[in-house]
């Protein structure tokens, strides 16, 4: 029997919103009507958020063409030429490895590659081989290869995650259990959901040997309800696992077992805090409590218990694999390995890239993400969601390291990087993720709570026109105040947009203070647009007015009535030629 | 047991291994506040008042909640965590609606618990009524007639319909009750003597404090009778003399010696009144009247308003002659004219420069002038007074408001060629009265040339001389007076055993705001239901004799008035640890003001009371529900700012069936959740 061509359509949250259900669904009439002689199958996320959908047709020579950018009048040229002629159509395919080159994949290794809803799929790529390994060891080996690799927690604390393990075996205790954090909160953030969507098995093979390493024989995958997807293949592939003996009692025919649930979040941003996860997990208000007791100690139910991030777990067969040397020779002296980041904002190349720990904001934003994709420039870029902080683009040699970012006042967080231009305010910007924080807060402690909506007061007053100079003050303040009187992460760190954005943006808030400008043209009360020589007369600007501000004849420079003008922006954001300026 | 080594505040330390911080601290002797903690429950840590410094520790740490550990170097009271401590208050009271004491209470320049007070008359009970007033005003009966009743414009009744009639409450129980003779029993004295000089209002007020704090009064008066300006500036119409001697009883009761008929300056000097006592109060009033500046003022036949109602309470048969003009638009003005009416005099008018509506006597009064006959001639001021025979003839001219002058009401301006003139008998100058402090030498004055004193304590620049009163503010309203004697008592108990002179120490008081800043659904649960009106007698019969025109509520009266009254405040004032540490820390509570919760009370158990409004999100309740009472009643809902403490699943408290509800109201350290059965704000002594 000939081999057939195989066809791999994107089917992940990101390709099926961007319209890949459609293309799979015709293909799969096709190949039923016999029309297409053809294996058709799925294939998570590669991480071009910016090219989706996407499709792979693997050929009868093994060679493989990567369509991006499919949508239906497309792939009925592509199923002429080449799923039933054999000629790829040169024009749409891209080298598959053409982005991914300044790229390492260890926790993406398998994500757009394999189905991840096929067991065999992930088995043919030394699927749970890692975890037959350590069975043949003891938890103490497989700790100290953690400890030795140097994998930090992926989640954003960057707690070496061989310690963690190492504390949560010492305890002598008859029940243990694991937890799998997939509460993925920040705005922006995405690196979780895509690992579940794309490659379940990595997580459940690296939670396994979580549970080895500890001494727990229970565990529990706490995902939001958000990830609907993501769940319907956890499910999938637990039971494919279990089946097959790599999960449940007598796993690889030793006496080690290990039950999996899923937990559904309902979407509190606080419940990826680990405390308040496993309250929630109890079924109580997901509040964070103070540690001490750390949950190696006291966790869920009161036993001792064990919480990675998806990612975190996701590096470990890999690791077992290959060798904690191999990991430790990638990164920095204090930050091993890869990292993912979840690239969005004003970047050309959006989506998902894993890079080596080391590598510098310029390269990452510039060479992979390819700048602004338009003749603005890179302003800042948020590191770390609303627990972050802005980096100016005269930081962006810093390297990759969770020292070093923690340097410029932004975290590492769990990989969110939002990528900020000239037309980003960012008074506003410290508004936006406060305003996230504040509603997010469980509103336990008193200042977080009320702390961080009376800052979100003040820069409302100041986006707004209505700031006083003392308010720069109170801000501040408040900000080093609720730092130091929170009891969980999110109030901790909620106040540091306001604060990188004051130590490196401090004119702007000035200028909304003092001059009552936002030079972003962002802040409406604070701003106006005025068409410059540039203006070609194209009429787009004119068309898109949502007020019928702008007036002018074709090929003639047009006008912007200011007192229609409600200061929304889009005539700048449509413009193509650089033809309207912030006044 | 074993036990942990540490470092507190700089000094070694020790602990039993497992104590918390805060405990550790608190055995130590350290005061470290705390909301969420409660000795019944599991630590908590949300509310982080109680954060201290850890040395090594990146944040503050809540120390209800942090084991005391070996080697431990802890700070409890640095700049750090104190101004957490104050933030912590401030950001908690932005977010917190409600009043400590009722706004009639806040604004009585006396303090008198009047939420307590009224509380008392509705339930039938006026000797308490009277014992709680007398805990501030020694003058209940006097001021019940004669306060101007500040208290009353405050009052939030007047969003429903009128406010309250405080005043005339505090009057019934006055009437009705007396203190008995063993009701200031146990007064330690200290074994001082102080010199009061001045029986009007302050004085008065000054000696009853003293009194009762143990501290022996000589009262100096140059009159032959106490009260000051309450007996020789209001007429017995309005106050009896009976009730302010029936007061001024008990003062002597409590010790007091008086001795009337010796002025200062003239029988006895300050110099010689501080050789004797230990300390002095300067209760002067302000009794020197304010001149018309008319030619012709000196003429006989013109007098001043104070002037002729001195004499007349001295000789209530005093002769007048037939047409008198009385000039001025406050009370006094309105007192000369109604006590020439009842002398006997014919025709009786009030010259006044401005319009009515300006006139600063009370409407009530103006009206009870008007209907016994006096009449009003506004917008008119004299120019001059000549003598025509036996009579006068007053030039006037006619009057024109223009714009508003300091004061905030606008200038009368004289209208050019308007001028008249009128033909009378006797002219009563009530233009106003100022201080006349001659007497006392060496103590510093104001610009105004009144005593210059400290307000909350009336110390003045001679150390050991405090003063009070219409002579320190001018002349000021009768409840001022026996405010600043009561600072002034204290102050001088303070200064005689040598402790810091800090006068009545000062309480934080939140309030729900202004009137226009009352939120609709504080009133909406009460229906109209009109002031009673206070009974008098008639115009016709009372305009010739000096019988109190007004004679008192009704008991009826008394108690459906007292019952109009919609229990401002906060039944735990007393016991609230946010009031208490408000106040200890000084606050501002204004520092982080922004949105806020809404009023939410909600009065449908039978005793409990839950006002989420006043709720700081402690969880006490909340917990005590899980950890004790093993029954979800209350819990958290929502996030972020809006997080709030509900009842289960937001029902009303009266659909929650568990005989526990009524414990909550001890766990709540504010006001949140209350019983009915304990009272408003009354005050402990």
């Amino acid at each position: 029997m000939s081999k057939k061509i195989k066809i791999s359509v994107g089917m992940s949250t990101c390709n099926i919103a961007a319209g890949s259900r459609k293309l799979f669904q015709s293909l799969e009439k096709k190949v039923e009507d016999g029309e297409i002689n053809a294996e058709l199958s799925i294939m998570g996320c590669l991480g071009m958020c910016h090219a989706e959908p996407q499709l792979r047709v693997t050929n009868t020579d093994g060679s493989e063409t990567l369509y991006e950018g499919v949508n239906l009048p497309k792939l009925g040229k592509i199923v002429t030429d080449h799923l039933q002629s054999g000629t790829p159509v040169a024009n749409w395919a891209v080298k598959i490895d053409e982005r991914l080159d300044r790229q390492q994949r260890i926790v993406l290794r398998n994500s757009g590659r394999t189905n991840p809803e096929v067991l065999e799929d992930y088995l043919s790529n030394d699927g749970y081989k890692a975890l037959e390994s350590v069975l043949k060891g003891t938890p103490e080996q497989v700790i100290e290869t953690m400890i030795a690799a140097g994998l930090r927690g992926r989640g954003g604390a960057g707690f070496p995650t061989g310690l963690k393990w190492k504390f949560a075996l010492a305890e002598k205790r008859d029940k243990k259990y694991i937890v799998c954090n997939a509460d993925e909160g920040d705005p922006g953030a995405f690196m979780d959901r895509t690992v579940l969507e794309s490659d379940p098995h990595a997580v459940l093979e690296g939670m396994a040997i979580q549970a080895f390493a500890t001494g727990a024989n229970e565990g529990y995958i706490y995902c939001r309800a958000e990830y609907p997807l993501a769940i319907e293949r956890l499910n999938k592939a637990i039971a494919q696992a279990e089946e097959k003996g790599f999960l449940g009692d007598n796993i690889f025919g030793t006496d080690f077992r290990l039950h999996l649930h899923i937990k559904e979040g309902a979407g509190a941003f606080v419940c990826g805090e680990e405390t308040a996860l496993m309250a929630s997990i109890e079924g109580q208000r997901g509040m964070p409590r103070l540690r001490p007791p750390f949950p190696a100690q006291s966790g869920l139910f009161g036993k001792p218990t064990t919480i990675n991030n998806v990612e975190t777990l996701a590096s470990v067969p890999w690791i077992i694999r290959n060798g904690a040397d191999a990991y430790a020779a990638i990164g920095t002296e204090k930050s091993k390995g890869t990292k993912v980041f979840a690239l969005a904002g004003k970047i050309k190349n959006g989506g998902l890239i894993e890079v080596p720990m080391g590598i510098t904001l310029r390269e990452i934003i510039e060479e992979i993400g390819g700048g602004t994709g338009t003749h603005r420039k890179v302003k800042a870029a948020q590191l770390g969601g609303p627990s972050g902080g802005c980096v100016p683009a005269e930081l962006f040699d810093t390297r990759i390291d969770y020292d070093e970012v923690t340097k410029t006042g932004a975290i590492m967080g769990s990989g969110g990087m939002i990528i900020l231009d000239e037309t980003t305010c960012m008074v506003d910007v410290a508004r936006y993720f406060l305003d996230f924080t504040q509603l997010e807060s469980c509103g336990k402690c008193t200042f977080c709570r009320i702390g961080t909506k009376r800052m979100l007061e003040i820069l409302t007053r100041i986006c707004e026109g209505n700031g006083e100079p003392e308010d720069i003050d109170l801000l501040e303040e408040l900000a080093v105040q609720i730092k130091d009187t929170s009891l969980c992460g999110l109030g901790q760190t909620a106040p540091n947009p306001v604060l990188t954005t004051l130590r490196y943006f401090r004119h702007e808030y000035e200028e909304h203070i003092n001059q009552k400008k936002c030079r972003a043209g962002k802040c409406p009360n604070l701003c106006g647009f005025e068409i410059t020589d540039n203006c070609t007369g194209c009429t787009v600007c004119a068309l898109q007015c949502p007020v019928d501000a702008i007036t002018g004849v074709r090929k003639e420079k047009h006008i912007i009535d200011q007192d229609t003008c409600v200061r929304c922006g889009v005539c700048r954001d449509v413009c193509k030629f650089d033809a309207v300026k912030v006044v | 047991m074993s036990t942990v080594n540490f470092i507190l505040n700089g000094k070694p330390a020790t602990a039993e291994s497992g104590k918390t911080i805060l405990d550790a601290a608190r055995e130590s002797g350290y005061f470290i506040p705390t909301f969420c903690h409660n000795e019944q429950l599991k630590p908590f840590a949300s509310c982080f008042v109680c954060a201290v410094e850890v040395e090594g520790r990146r944040t503050l740490v809540p120390s209800c909640s942090t084991e005391v550990l070996e080697g431990m170097v802890v700070n409890t009271e640095n700049e750090r965590v104190k101004k957490a401590q104050k933030t912590c208050v401030e950001l908690l009271l932005s977010d917190h609606v409600g009043d400590c004491l009722g706004p009639c209470m806040t604004t009585c320049p006396a303090g008198i618990d009047i939420p307590g007070f009224i509380s008392h008359i509705a339930n039938g009970d006026d000797q308490a009524a009277l014992e709680l007033i007398m805990l501030n005003m020694p003058l209940a009966g006097s001021l019940g007639r004669v306060c101007t009743r500040p208290c009353e414009t405050a009052c939030r009744r007047q969003l429903v319909e009128e406010p309250i009639a405080i005043c005339q409450l505090k009057r019934f129980p006055a009437d009705q009750a007396e203190l008995g003779s063993d009701y200031f029993s146990n007064i330690q004295k200290i074994g001082k003597r102080v010199a009061i000089v001045g029986a009007g209002p302050a004085g008065l007020s000054a000696a009853y404090f003293l009194q009762i704090i143990g501290v022996d009064c000589t009262v100096f008066d140059a009159h032959e009778n106490p009260g000051g300006m309450i007996r020789y500036g209001i007429p017995s119409y309005r106050l009896p003399r009976d009730i302010i001697d029936g007061e001024v009883k008990i003062i002597k009761e409590l010790g007091a010696e008086f001795r009337f008929g010796t002025k200062l300056g003239t029988d006895v000097t300050l110099d010689q009144i501080r050789d004797e006592y230990d300390a002095v109060f300067l209760g002067l009033g302000a009794q020197s009247a304010s001149s018309m500046r008319t030619p012709g003022e000196e003429l006989p036949g013109v007098q001043s308003g104070i002037e002729f109602l001195g004499k007349v309470s001295r000789d209530e048969t005093l002769p007048i002659r037939k047409k008198v003009v009385v000039v001025g638009g406050g009370n006094t003005a309105i007192d000369a004219a109604r006590t020439a009416l009842r002398l006997g005099a014919d025709e009786v008018s009030i010259l006044y420069r401005r319009a009515r509506e300006q006139m600063p006597a009370w409407d009530e009064e103006i009206d009870a002038a008007l209907e016994e006959g006096v009449q009003l001639e506004t917008l008119a001021a004299p120019v001059k007074i000549e003598q025509a025979d036996d009579r006068l003839v007053l030039t006037c001219v006619r009057m024109e408001l223009g714009e508003p002058d300091a004061s905030g009401r606008r200038r009368p301006v004289p209208v050019e060629g308007s001028e008249f003139t009128m033909e009378v008998d006797d002219i009563i100058a009530a233009i106003g009265q100022n201080v006349d402090a001659s007497m006392v030498s060496g103590l510093e004055l104001t610009d105004w040339r009144s005593i210059q004193a400290d307000e909350r304590t009336g110390q003045t620049s001679i150390e050991g001389v405090f003063a009070g009163g219409d002579c320190v503010t001018g002349a000021d309203i009768a409840v001022q007076a026996v405010g600043a004697g009561r600072r002034a008592a204290f102050a001088i108990k303070q200064y005689l055993l040598g402790e810091p002179i800090v006068g009545d120490p000062k309480t934080y008081n939140h309030s729900m705001g202004e009137l226009d800043e009352i939120a609709g659904a504080v009133t909406e649960p009460f229906e109209k239901n009109a002031r009673n009106p206070m009974p008098h007698l008639d115009p016709k019969a009372r305009a010739k004799t000096f019988d109190e025109v007004e004679t008192g509520f009704t008991e009826e009266q008394a108690r459906a008035e007292a019952a109009r009254c919609m229990e401002c405040g906060c039944r735990d004032a007393h016991e609230c640890a946010l009031r208490d540490y408000a106040t200890a820390f000084d606050v501002d509570p204004s520092r982080f003001s922004g949105s806020r919760r809404s009023f939410r009370r909600d009065a449908s158990h039978e005793v409990l009371v839950y006002e989420e409004h006043k709720c700081i999100q402690c969880g006490s309740c909340v917990r005590a529900c899980d950890e004790l009472f093993e029954s979800p009643c209350v819990g958290f809902a929502g996030r972020g700012f809006t997080a709030r403490v509900k009842p289960a699943l937001d029902r009303a408290l009266v659909l929650i069936d568990n005989e526990h509800l009524p414990k909550l109201a001890e766990f709540c350290p504010v006001g949140a959740l209350t019983l009915k059965t304990d009272s408003v704000a009354t005050l402990n002594r």
